[in-house]
């Protein structure tokens, strides 16, 4: 039930309404030495896969991510296949012969400057998606795109909706799962606010329903609570081992397109 | 002797009065929560004086031979404005009460004090005072001496409030023409308040006129209120009906969103009290409270909570010496969600209290005063239960049972008239109980056990004695020192990890996973008052221990979850300060500066390498002047201004790119700070009409007067404009609010 910051925003909304107003503004902010961040998808549709590897960065600088060239990067599966990733560019490692199989568990192996960062991911079940369309939100003006699937009788479904407008991806991470109550028939509808230019008739929208696994899921969660008013942000929950930023996702994939009206 | 000193006008006990001996220097003694007094003194004649804050004093001539009731009623000296009542004694309380850490507020106060949206607010009020800090802008929650908000105990009639806020914290829950009487204990409450860390607030409700009937509204910009008070039986028996009502959403219509013009947005309120003396030693009292907020988007999703308590006491006599209040206590809150988005669900959560609560008063001979009672309080607490008229077998989460007994004993103590001291102790017993299911977490805070309890069985039970005591030495009428030590426990916990505060934050026991939080105070003060008493002094210090501290995970997720217990982390924590306070009491100006230097810090194992970093409510500095000017016998003026340094947050130290999408980077733990706080409010009000039968005025603030951008909250986001630039944005609530309202009584 996340309705908490559905309500606050409304009442902010509503007071907001009444006298509240916004500006950038300029603060001294602290930074710290830079760190790694490892970011690989694997997919139960054909390859390659990418391996990305950067550092962070200040929070004042343009948002270019220095890459890491040095790595030695290696995914093998629990059947013994092992694919040791080249750079395919600065900082983008592929793999060569992998292919994603439902079931089976992949570990990634990234070893730099003598110090190994490591992540175990399993591949779920995956889960079609029914139907896509497009309807008024509930809360507002704006539409939601809605997409109804089933839910397989297991216990623990992890869920990511990635949506595409016209072919680029747009940014977010929106997860759920499905343990609270098990539905058997799920509605998931989502906002398409915050893209620019806004959506027209006409767009083409394509939705992929990824299965994830607990520790991929987790990750995204818990880099949803940073919202402005949490008391406590903090860095996402990582299935990536020594301290390393990002996440290792073996997730299926189900996709299906739509035109929006 | 003993009696009730009373309102000469309205019949409503005075709280607090006092009766001195003319004769016997020092020799004295003060009025209970009921305007009852005893005073032992040998057989004599006596000159006896009766004061209270703004009455006058009564002094009557007694030949006491043996033990007699005599009652007094005090007249008001009614602030007709202009007038000043210069009085040869005036009261130095401060400095000769037996207590310390201590705020009390007069209502008239509330009443001249400019606030946000003109609606006269307790808990706004309060924050202005030394030690009592606000919890952000428009915030009914405080933090006392550096704890949470949760750690303050808020009594209504004796009714615990689990949720003080109207509209997200912008109003308080407590309507100001209900109100007679508030006081504020911050750590060294007596042993009769327990249950809270940092502090009791102590709200009573006004009892009615019990001369003749009254009616006093108003009508502001965006709430109206009218209250109705009159006797039952003439000085026999009196009640009083107040209500208020917020029309907020009305403003919203003027909005073109169809979403913001078709919501409801309001909250109303009803206090109601009655009371009855039935002969001269018994007296009842029936006192409620019932508030709801709703907030609805156009029948699609609609939320409402709200709190209501009822309070059944009876005052009884055993004798002259022996004074017992037996309570019955009602207390609940309630939150409900309905979602109507094809399917229709319903969530309900709700705490709920039945308490039964006896106190007894002693007051055995001149120099001893010997308070005992205990309290006995039934919780049911439901964290949610969801409901849906097409959907079955929806998951529902473990109902809480608690049984809370305490027993106190207080001895006050005379030793002379410079010394005096209080010492006592409270014994708190809190037992979580079945039917349910009661888990084991492992390191990662996954379930490892799950135990059934039956019904009624005992799961854990936690006993704590909470020592307190407070010594007061007077140096001279104008000078005293008083110094304190108490130990708080608290048993109930709010689980809320957002900075303001929501109505669906969770009230969780303490349980076979989580320990009571347990608080040591020592504070030590110096009073001092100038010029007749014209001028109040007091500088405090504190140390505070703190054990038991909650805090959350990283990434916690507090909302709905039946292992809630598993997002918890448990520390320590430590607050100290210095409070300075100066305060005008009387003339035609007059105000009080108050001033705070302290720190609160926790210390927690999995946050920030275990070692001590600033809790949120850290301020260094916070300083509040308020001033209330009689211009003329039709127009006063009002003004407050407040600074304090912003509160400690955690900012990004940097930032890195996942999908797509900007990430920020954090590292330490509120180891940044909000900007400084500043805000000037003013207030004016105008007499149109003030006659014995009816009186009428105008009300007008500004709140935040110069339009000082204070920051609400800073969000961090890659620039619109330029996706390859990150940037920071600070959200202004409220600049240049003014507000209005129109007020009568006849």
């Amino acid at each position: 039930m996340r309705k908490n910051r559905t309500i606050l925003i409304a009442v902010v909304a509503v007071i907001g309404f009444l006298t509240s107003c916004q500006k950038v503004i300029q603060l001294d902010l602290s930074t710290t030495s830079p760190q790694l961040v490892i970011q690989g998808d694997i997919y139960d549709e054909p390859g390659p896969y990418a391996v990305k590897i950067s550092k962070t960065i200040d929070f004042d600088k343009p948002n270019i991510y220095p890459p890491v060239t040095n790595a030695t990067v290696t995914i093998t599966d629990n059947t013994g296949k092992v694919d040791n990733l080249s750079q395919a560019a600065d900082g983008t490692y592929v793999t060569s012969t992998l292919q994603g199989v439902i079931g089976r568990t992949y570990t990634l192996t990234v070893t730099i400057d003598g110090k190994t960062y490591t992540a175990i991911s399993t591949m779920p079940e995956a889960v079609n998606i029914d139907t896509i369309y497009s309807k008024k939100s509930f809360f507002g003006n704006d539409k939601v795109i809605v997409l109804d699937f089933v839910n397989p009788p297991t216990k623990e479904n992890y869920y990511q909706v990635v949506h595409l407008v016209n072919g680029k991806q747009i940014p977010g991470f929106s997860v759920f799962d499905n343990n609270s109550n098990l539905v058997e028939k799920v509605s998931f509808s989502f906002m398409t606010t915050n893209i620019t230019p806004e959506l027209v008739a006409g767009d083409i929208i394509d939705v992929w329903l990824e299965r994830i696994d607990k520790g991929v899921f987790e990750y995204f969660r818990t880099a949803n609570r940073n919202g402005g008013r949490s008391t406590s942000p903090a860095n996402p929950v990582s299935n990536i081992s020594n301290g390393a930023l990002g996440y290792f996702s073996a997730c299926s994939v189900r996709k299906k397109t739509f035109t929006y009206k | 002797m003993s009696g009730y000193i009373r309102d000469a006008k309205t019949g409503e006990d005075l709280i607090g009065a006092t009766v001195s001996v003319k004769e016997l220097l020092g020799k004295g003694t003060g009025t209970n929560a009921y305007g009852f007094y005893s005073l032992t003194l040998p057989s004599g004649q006596y000159q006896i004086t009766s004061q209270y804050m703004g009455y006058e004093p009564q002094v009557q001539q007694i030949d006491l031979t043996a033990p007699r009731k005599i009652d007094f009623l005090l007249t008001s000296q009614d602030n007709a404005l202009g007038e000043v009542v210069v009085t040869s004694q005036r009261k130095n309380d401060n400095i000769t009460k037996l207590e310390m850490g201590v705020q009390k507020l007069d209502t008239k106060d509330i009443k001249n004090i400019p606030v946000l949206f003109g609606e006269k607010d307790v808990l706004k009020t309060i924050q202005l005072l030394p030690g009592i800090k606000s919890a952000g802008e428009g915030n009914s929650g405080f933090n006392v001496r550096g704890g949470a908000v949760d750690q303050n105990l808020i009594l209504l009639d004796e009714a615990t409030v689990y949720n003080a806020s109207h509209l997200m914290g912008f109003f308080s829950v407590f309507n100001s023409d209900a109100i007679k009487d508030i006081s504020v204990y911050k750590g060294n409450e007596p042993a009769e308040y327990g249950g809270r860390l940092s502090s009791a607030l102590d709200i009573k409700m006004n009892d009615g006129n019990d001369k003749k009937f009254s009616v006093n509204g108003g009508i502001g910009l965006i709430s109206s209120r009218l209250t109705v008070e009159g006797p039952i039986v003439k000085d026999r028996g009196s009640f009083i009906v107040s209500a208020r009502r917020t029309y907020a959403d009305l403003f919203l219509k003027l909005s073109k969103d169809t979403t913001l013009n078709s919501a409801q947005l309001y909250f109303y309120d009803v206090n109601a009290k009655a009371n009855y003396k039935i002969d001269s030693k018994n007296r009842i009292f029936l006192s409620g409270y019932f508030g709801k907020d709703v907030l609805g988007l156009s029948n699609t999703f609609g939320i409402n909570w709200g709190n209501s308590t009822a309070t059944l006491r009876w005052n009884h006599l055993f004798s002259d010496r022996l004074f017992s209040n037996t309570s019955l206590i009602y207390s609940n809150y309630t939150y409900r969600i309905n979602i109507n988005n094809g399917v229709e669900l319903n969530i309900i959560s709700r705490i709920q209290d039945y308490s039964l609560k006896q106190d007894f008063q002693l007051f055995a001979g001149t120099n001893n005063t010997i308070k005992f009672g205990f309290n006995s309080i039934n919780h049911k607490i439901i964290p949610g239960v969801i409901t849906s008229s097409s959907i079955v077998d929806l998951k529902t989460l473990t109902n809480k049972f608690v049984w809370e007994n305490a027993f106190y004993i207080s001895h006050q103590h005379t030793f002379s008239d410079k010394f005096s001291v209080e010492y006592g102790a409270r014994l708190s017993i809190f037992s979580s109980l079945g039917p349910g299911n009661f888990y084991t977490y492992d390191s990662i805070g996954n379930p490892k056990d799950t135990t059934y309890y039956k019904a009624g069985q005992f799961v854990k039970t936690y006993a704590n004695i909470e020592p307190r005591i407070t010594l007061n030495y007077i140096l001279n009428q104008q000078n005293s020192v008083k110094a304190s030590y108490a130990r708080n426990v608290q048993n109930l916990h709010l689980i809320s990890n957002s900075t303001s505060g929501n109505p669906t934050d969770l009230w969780i026991p303490s349980s076979n996973n989580v320990k009571p939080e347990i608080a040591d105070q020592v504070s030590l003060g110096y009073y001092r008052n100038f010029n007749n008493n014209m001028y109040e002094f007091s500088a405090e210090i504190y140390y505070k221990y703190l054990q038991n501290q909650i805090d959350y995970k990283n990434g916690a997720e507090l909302n709905f979850n039946e292992n809630v217990e598993s997002q918890i982390l448990f520390g320590s924590g430590r607050a100290y300060g210095l409070e300075l306070f100066l305060k005008k009491k009387y003339g035609r100006f007059n105000g009080w500066i108050s001033y705070d230097l302290s720190r609160t810090e926790r210390k927690f194992d999995a946050i920030n390498n275990g070692s001590y970093y600033p809790a949120r409510q850290d301020r260094t500095h916070d300083i509040s002047i308020v001033g209330m000017y009689e211009l003329s016998k039709h127009w006063s003026l009002s003004a407050t201004w407040v600074y304090n340094t912003g509160n400690a947050v955690t900012f990004p130290s940097g930032k890195y790119e996942v999908d797509g999408k900007t990430v920020m980077l954090y590292t330490e733990r509120n180891a940044s700070r909000m900007p400084s706080y500043h805000r000037l409010d003013i207030g004016a009000t105008w007499i149109v009409k003030k006659t014995l039968k009816f009186e009428s005025s105008w009300t007008f603030s500004l709140y935040n007067a110069y339009g000082q951008e204070n920051a609400y909250t800073i969000t961090f986001q890659n620039n619109p404009d330029d996706l390859t630039k990150t940037q920071a944005i600070q959200t202004t609530l409220f600049k240049f609010v003014p507000s209005f309202s129109y007020n009568f009584k006849f």
